[in-house]
């Protein structure tokens, strides 16, 4: 099991009397994608903090690398090699599209990709010296992907990475996301199911803060119980 | 952004060659009058740098300038210290980053910002006052220190001395551009556009891997480092130090400046600080009371009227031409 990249071990989560997450495990290995989906509330983005040791689990460990990652600086995290979409696009708003894919650079122990290259990838050339404040919100969510690029993760984690896009800029993403796939390991937290059918990889359905199914993702679809959840008949 | 960096270097070029000019239509007094603008011009490029490029306001930052300010009169008033004044220039700068840096490490580090960061800088700024005040067997308390010799050192065997009106103009002028010059070098590149970031979403920054409150430390300390230096080269010109140099009328002031001179421009603060000066001399000779009345009225005025300073009346009134031509 040397190329596990990733290990969440039956972690739980308390925020005082709300147990939001309880028993998840999560095994992500090297150049692997996968995807957590459930409904709003299930725990989602609450389990993303947790992956990226923003949040200190109550119980249980994360360990990336064979390293115990929780409560680390962010900073730090990021120079291990884990990057974050965050889900409301944080780019820098008064800086260039290519000043903000600069400071990602910057911040990375060992940066590869040049910033043009990076500008190719989520195709934004055209758009290097517009303020990101300006951008359509479609191409925000792209730069922030560039700007996880640019510190050439191990683990590139996102965030609802399609939340108020288009459908075209959807699939688009998923495309983007699958050309990236055999570089790195990224987790992906998605409600849209287009999106995650579209990446078709391992999947984890999370329920009130518990594992409901996990497995590929046509077994997760076919599947009656998340059809049910999804459905809001449980 | 090439075009905003050409036309920064043209105003530099421009104030510098003013400030050659200056002393062959100047007398004596003028000289000085403008001399000692010039370092509460540097006072203000030094809060300029740290407020304009990380938008947290410091308001005790006369505190740095009082430190620096004390530290070379302790350090030339006594006969024992050799070297004393570049001693003392050295020490002044020295303590003022210390103390910002014990103050900036719990407070950045603390996670301590935007309003929280200015009600804790104000309060630092009223604490070092009252210290000076009431340590007078160090400070000569509310009465400061008087009789502090002017600068004077070696440069390979000549002597310096800046006792003389030419020289200490010469002097401080060329500190301050050179100051000015190293601080818009340094925040416009690298340093600047990271800051710069940090300032729109420092979580965000950090997840990049950017130590932000090192780096907001490093730009206090250096900021106060700067304010320390202009606090020596004062006293120095005054000959005298008193508890208001570290005061909060100081503190506010500076702000004022900033703020007229156009915050993030670093030779905005300069010419705002001149200007003001400048200003409050004509009016306090024509009615002492008068000008505090007026520096508030300025200061409302310049904020909503020119939010970017008095540099920005130029952009302002080519976007208005543009404006029109477009509309026609």
């Amino acid at each position: 099991m040397s190329d596990v990249l990733l290990q969440a071990e039956n972690v739980g989560i308390r925020f005082g009397g709300l147990q939001a997450l309880e028993a998840l495990d999560l095994t992500v290995r090297d150049k692997e994608l996968c995807c957590i989906i459930g409904p709003n509330g299930a725990g989602k983005s609450t389990f993303l903090n947790v992956l990226t040791g923003t949040l200190r689990p109550t119980s249980g460990s994360v360990r990336f690398r064979g390293r115990d990652i929780a409560g680390l600086p962010l900073h730090r995290i990021a120079r291990l090699g884990i990057a974050r979409k965050f889900q409301i696009p944080s780019v820098f708003p008064s800086l260039s599209v290519e000043d903000n894919l600069k400071v990602a650079r910057w911040g990375a122990p060992s940066p590869v990709r040049p910033v043009a290259e990076l500008l190719e990838l989520v195709a934004l050339t055209n758009r290097a010296a517009t303020l990101a404040g300006e951008l359509a919100h479609g191409q925000k969510q792209w730069l922030e992907i560039g700007m996880a690029l640019a510190i050439e993760p191990r683990l590139l984690l996102l965030d609802e990475p399609t939340a108020g896009m288009t459908p075209q800029e959807t699939l688009a993403t998923a495309e983007m996301l699958l050309r990236l796939k055999g570089e790195f390991s990224i987790v992906a937290v998605e409600h849209d199911i287009r999106f995650v059918r579209a990446l078709n990889c391992e999947t984890l359905v999370l329920h009130q803060g518990r594992r409901l199914r996990s497995g590929p993702f046509h077994d997760i679809e076919t599947d009656e119980m998340v059809r049910d959840v999804y459905l809001g008949r449980r | 952004m090439i075009a905003r960096d050409r036309n920064w270097l043209l105003i530099f070029v421009v104030c510098v060659a003013l400030a050659i000019l200056y002393p062959f239509i100047a007398d004596g007094y003028q000289l000085t009058v403008i001399r000692d603008a010039l370092i509460f011009g540097l006072f203000a490029a030094s809060l300029d740098f740290f407020w304009g490029r990380t938008g947290i306001l410091c308001f005790g930052h006369a505190a740095f300038f009082g430190i620096g300010g004390y530290i070379m009169a302790l350090v030339t008033l006594n006969d024992a210290i050799p070297f004393a004044s570049l001693l003392g220039l050295a020490g002044a700068v020295a303590g003022a980053a210390f103390v910002a840096a014990i103050i900036g490490y719990f407070l950045f580090f603390g996670g301590i910002r935007g309003s929280y960061f200015t009600i804790v800088t104000l309060a630092m700024g009223v604490i070092c006052q009252q210290a000076a005040v009431s340590w007078s067997s160090v400070t000569g308390g509310d009465s400061g220190l008087i009789g502090i010799p002017p600068i004077e050192f070696d440069v390979a065997g000549l002597p310096v001395d800046l006792s003389q009106d030419l020289p200490s103009y010469i002097f401080v002028s060329a500190i301050v551009a050179v100051a000015v010059l190293a601080l818009w070098s340094i925040s416009r590149g690298r340093w600047g556009t990271v800051l710069t970031a940090i300032q729109d979403n420092e979580v965000r920054a950090a997840a990049l891997g950017h130590n932000a409150p090192l780096r907001l430390l490093v730009t206090f300390v250096l900021s106060a480092a700067i304010a320390g230096l202009a606090g020596a080269l004062y006293v120095c010109m005054a000959g005298l130090v008193a508890p208001d140099l570290s005061g909060l009328l100081l503190s506010t002031e500076v702000i004022v400046w900033v703020a007229v001179g156009g915050r993030g421009t670093l030779l905005g603060p300069v010419l705002g600080a001149i200007f003001i000066q400048r200003a409050q001399q004509t009016i306090s000779s024509f009615n002492p009371s008068l000008w505090p009345l007026l520096l508030g009225c300025v200061f409302v005025v310049i904020v909503f009227v020119l939010p970017d300073g008095i540099l920005s009346i130029y952009a302002r009134l080519k976007s208005l031409f543009k404006g029109r031509r477009r509309a026609q």
